[in-house]
């Protein structure tokens, strides 16, 4: 059990008795860290959850959002890191349906998967080969099955990794505004119908599995590998939407962590009423199972429908059709108990809202540690060869070996599809078009974790705008190590601080969010690097054309923002000279915003033929990406670059914030919209030829073929994966 | 001078990988419940799916196979242990 | 009068929507979902098969749904000489149905590939390619893991020499090279069909290539099929 000896007081306290054992699992479950939140739940205050678009905000299965036209998205992220550590394949592939759920059971059909993956060096570890390879085709054979196309992620290496990887998903979809379910208990007699999977013993305990550490041994890994549906999931979505857009569901919550146990308080906690559920009616999968067992059970594929009795045959009807099961198991009752029976006999009767409210843990915040001095510079190799290298880092290099395996044409609605633009583009119903991203670095954060939380939301912003986009909603997923330990704390305090004062700075709103802890190395106990993901959806508001990040011949090349000298986990100091340290980007939220409105406008316009951000690599990355597809080389004049003075490698490989580079055909027209915007740019070269140069005046400073460049850049993952 | 050479012979080890028992097998309870139960075999009660394995070995006995394929099953990660059980019958 | 097309819909199916959405946009056609267990087949002027994981493809790609009741159906409308178009999932279905010969077999990568396509016309005598010319080269995606064309060497042989293999993956200058080939499937085929060339099977997904801003070479491509469709209904 992982309650401490206070909470379990404080439980004793609560109740004036002494809770049987069934009752010990269900606040076990409620009150873990996966569930309550309780370590991060007042820090997470801070987040901007308002803004004109919002409809839902933090604390609902998914949040929602006004995208006009009668229409609304909605969004949710989760992890599934430890069992996808255990059992890559199962783990990834319940992940997704996990968050699938969450957005069903807002009423919302699914649109979209977004993956943001993170694993150990993959070009020294064959474990991390072996969990990567695994993870993928869980997502790709869950995702492709249940019809929902995964159109965008971000994937990093590295070895804070290699035993916890990190595989998070989010999830978009699309309802009618006013259409929206919650997962409220409001009216006394509704019917609580449980549907779906039959409840087996996997997985239970998962919730508190998921807030351990899994350096604690084999022994839990055992009970909590779930075994994944998609064909079951399927169904689920097409029955429970099909009675969802009749209006035939009052109220409606995922099973997911803590199962059944999770599900009950919530509904009643949240609708201020009670419950009276009879266990026995739950179809169980294994003979012997006990309500204990039923009440933390995490199997897969259950939703837990609040039915006026009025419309309960209607539903089962629509149900029937699709074959999906599905029993009666309670009803709502006024006050706010939460009584549960077992053939007949009352086994528990908590308040609810005790259940449903863990009490907060302070934690303690570490210092934070002396600046760093700079790192030493090593002698830099030949600047074209650092370059090349870059290109086939598998941090940097194509995922075509990933989204391949991604069905991202599913719905018709991917009009930027992954590997052509910087986010990928859906086509909504009302014309509009919903840029979608996620984005994080984990080795900005650890070097800086308030710089690395904001850049990520930077990131992602950015990649937003590149394709038209005007950052509208993010939701984010906070990935560290045991919170007790007070330098994980100070990681964690400084992200949320750097994320939330970012979003404030663009206008951004926060519409949710998941939190997880307790993600360390099973052998060292070394914490993972600190991971904040965002990811950002953005607005194209009319949708006429498709997004592109590829050079044309002839165009005139212009770099966006300023380059600063910002090498300090960037892919250029750890992966070619082998530097950890230094100064990370910073990133200003007001100059970001005038330079996304100013970038999304000329390529919505036409104006910017294509459009790319500079991000892992630097500008020189930036450049070479926008050379392969094409198969054309560019001259780019690095004395050029907007920004105080550089040296060669910090012009090319510095990953400062708030920088694009747009091609076009047009670019006194693009120069003058963006000095209007006062968005620093200039004109720095030229599309062209089979070489891409880089040079400062007449002095060459790296040329390498496109032959090379795409050489290098295209296949490494494939080949890596076999 | 007589040397004895250890006699082996070739033996066939099947192996069969499938969920853990009290897991599900969604693909065992579909091809039940919408192919064969609705084709009208009533007498069946169940199904469950696995991937099966013939594995070809050399070895002095029947019981050394097995365990030489056991070995590589658990060596080569050829299940996860976490997710599947293992038969081997040699 | 529009054309009347039945998109047979299975547990599992998802892309039937899609396919829906694709013909309805299309002049003179009108497109309903029917339920597999539904009886209304026979009310209709063609019928598809869509793509997607029917009965979550558990046991092999197809081989519960061709057992279905909507099947027989099917066969009937096709030995009645209507257009059956089977994409995808639905190819695979038509397949084990044995309405078309053959199996499909698992990519030679044994992965997933969801990638946009260069297909050769290799007959414009069917009733979904009457409105394309020999040797056009077309653009639509495939996604699919289940989608190697296989067939013992005289059955291949038979097809070429009888016509009956309709669409093959091709470079863009309408070679079907080894490179162009995503799947190892035999000769390059992407679409077969029967000896009356009513019907198809096609792994593509003709659905995801009817507009221009889906279409990273700005084609409709797919719209031909479903017109050629229409046109034979």
């Amino acid at each position: 059990m992982g309650l401490t000896g206070e909470e379990a007081a404080r439980i004793r306290r609560l109740l004036g008795r002494e809770p049987n054992e069934t009752e010990w699992a269900i606040f076990d479950a409620e009150w873990s860290e996966h569930s309550s939140y309780k370590s991060s739940k007042g820090l997470l205050r801070r987040f901007p959850t308002k803004g004109k678009r919002v409809l839902l905000g933090p604390g609902y299965d998914a949040g929602v959002v006004d995208v006009g036209g009668g229409y609304a998205v909605t969004l949710h992220i989760e992890s599934h890191n430890h069992p996808s550590a255990v059992d890559p394949y199962g783990g990834a592939s319940t992940g997704i349906g996990g968050v699938l759920r969450d957005i069903i059971s807002v009423g919302s059909r699914p649109i979209a998967l977004v993956d943001v993956l993170r694993f150990g060096d993959p070009e020294r570890s064959g474990h991390s080969k072996w969990l990567f390879r695994n993870v993928v085709r869980g997502i790709a054979d869950y995702g492709n099955c249940v019809g929902v196309p995964t159109i965008a992620g971000d994937i990093e290496f590295d070895e804070s990794f290699e035993r916890n990887c990190l595989v998070d998903v989010a999830c978009v979809g699309l309802a009618r505004k006013g259409s929206v379910i919650l997962g409220e208990a409001r009216h006394p007699g509704d019917l609580l119908v449980l549907v779906g999977g039959s409840t087996g013993r996997d997985g239970v305990g998962g919730a508190a599995f998921a807030s351990k550490s899994l350096a604690k041994g084999p022994e839990s890994e055992r009970k909590s590998v779930q075994v994944p549906d998609p064909f079951m999931k399927k169904l689920l979505i097409d029955a429970i939407l099909e009675v969802a857009e009749a209006g035939l569901i009052r109220g409606m919550k995922d099973l997911g962590g803590g199962g059944l146990s999770t599900a009950l308080s919530e509904v009643a906690s949240k609708g201020g009423c009670g419950v009276d559920v009879e266990l026995g009616r739950v179809q169980v999968r294994e003979p012997g199972m006990g309500p204990t067992e039923v009440m933390t059970s995490e199997s897969q594929e259950r939703m837990l429908l609040l039915l006026d009795p009025k419309k309960a045959e209607r539903v089962a009807r629509t149900l029937d059709k699709y074959e999906v099961p599905h029993q009666v198991i309670g009803r709502v009752t006024g006050g706010n108990s939460m009584k549960l029976r077992w053939n007949g006999k009352v086994v528990v009767d908590l308040p609810a809202k005790a259940v449903a409210e863990a009490p907060l843990i302070p934690r303690k915040r570490g210092p934070a540690p002396r600046q760093a001095r700079s790192p030493a510079m090593p002698k830099t190799p030949p600047l074209g060869e650092s370059l090349l290298s870059l290109l086939s880092s598998p941090n940097i290099s194509s995922r075509r070996w990933v989204y391949e395996q991604y069905d991202h044409e599913v719905g018709l609605r991917t009009v930027a599809k992954p590997g052509e633009a910087d986010a990928s583009v859906l086509r909504l119903p009302n014309g509009a078009g919903l840029a979608v991203k996620a984005d994080g670095n984990s080795r900005h954060s650890s070097l800086d974790p308030r710089k690395g939380g904001a850049g990520c939301v930077a990131e992602a912003c950015r990649n937003v705008a590149a394709v038209g986009g005007e950052p509208i909603a993010m939701v984010d997923h906070l990935q560290f190590g045991d919170p007790s330990d007070p330098e994980v704390y100070r990681q964690f305090v400084e992200t949320v601080e750097g994320m939330a004062g970012y979003c404030e700075g663009v206008g951004l709103p926060v519409v949710g969010g998941k939190v997880s802890f307790y993600n360390e190395d099973v052998g060292s106990g070394r914490a993972i690097k600190p991971s904040p993901i965002a990811m950002v959806v953005g607005l194209i508001p009319a949708l006429k054309k498709r997004a592109s990040s590829s050079f044309s011949d002839g165009e005139s090349v212009i770099a966006v923002g300023e380059t600063r000298p910002e090498l300090g986990g960037s892919e250029y100091f750890e992966r070619v000279l082998g530097v950890v340290g230094g100064t990370v980007p910073a990133a200003d939220p007001r100059a970001d915003s005038r330079a996304y409105k100013a970038v999304a406008k000329l390529v919505r316009t036409g104006v910017a033929a294509s459009a790319h951000d500079c991000s892992k690599g630097g500008f020189g990355v930036a450049v070479a990406e926008m050379c392969t597809r094409n198969s054309i080389g560019a001259t780019i004049d690095l004395g050029l670059l907007p920004g105080g003075a550089l040296s060669d490698p910090e012009a090319l490989f510095s990953e400062s914030h708030g920088r694009f580079l747009l091609s076009t055909r047009n670019p006194v027209r693009a120069k003058s919209a963006l000095r209007r915007a006062g968005v620093p740019s200039a004109v720095v070269g030229k599309v062209g030829g089979s070489h891409l140069s880089f040079e400062r005046g007449r002095k060459r400073v790296a040329r390498v073929s496109v032959d090379s460049v795409t050489g290098s850049w295209e296949e490494p993952l494939g080949r890596l994966m076999g | 001078m007589e040397i004895s050479l250890p006699v082996k012979s070739t033996f066939r080890v099947k192996v069969v990988i499938s969920n853990r028992p009290g897991s599900g097998d969604p693909e065992g309870e579909t091809i039940y419940r919408d192919l064969v139960s609705k084709s009208g075999f009533r007498d069946v009660k169940g199904i469950r799916t696995g991937k099966f394995l013939s594995v070809e070995v050399e070895a002095p006995d029947r019981e050394s196979a097995r365990k030489v394929v056991s070995r590589m099953c658990d060596e080569l990660r050829i299940y996860n242990p976490a997710a599947h059980s293992l038969t081997v019958e040699a | 009068m529009a054309a009347r097309v039945a998109v047979i819909r299975f547990p599992g199916s998802n892309c039937d929507m899609d396919a829906v959405q694709a013909i309805r946009t299309l002049k003179g056609a009108r497109a309903d979902l029917v339920w597999h267990e539904d009886k209304a087949v026979s009310d209709y002027d063609a019928v598809v098969v869509p793509g997607g994981f029917s009965f979550g493809d558990y046991l092999r790609a197809g081989a519960i749904a061709a057992k279905s009741p909507a099947m027989e159906r099917i066969r009937k409308a096709a030995d009645q000489g209507l257009p059956v178009l089977g994409i995808c999932n639905g190819f695979q279905i038509l397949i084990e149905a044995g309405l078309l010969p053959g199996a499909l077999l698992r990519n030679s990568t044994l992965r997933f590939v969801c990638r946009w396509t260069a297909l050769r016309v290799d007959s414009d005598s069917t009733s979904f390619t009457r409105r394309m010319r020999k040797g056009q080269v077309l653009h639509i995606p495939i996604a699919h893991n289940e989608g190697r064309y296989y067939a013992p060497k005289g059955d291949l042989a038979r097809l070429s020499r009888e016509g009956l293999v309709v669409l093959r993956y091709c470079d863009e200058d309408g070679v079907p090279s080894a490179s162009a080939n995503p799947t190892g499937t035999s000769d390059n085929i992407a679409a077969i069909c029967n000896r009356a060339g009513n019907v198809m099977g096609l792994m593509p997904h003709p659905e995801r290539g009817t507009e221009p801003l889906l279409s990273p070479s700005g084609s409709d491509d797919g719209a031909l099929i479903f017109r050629s469709m229409l046109e034979a209904a």
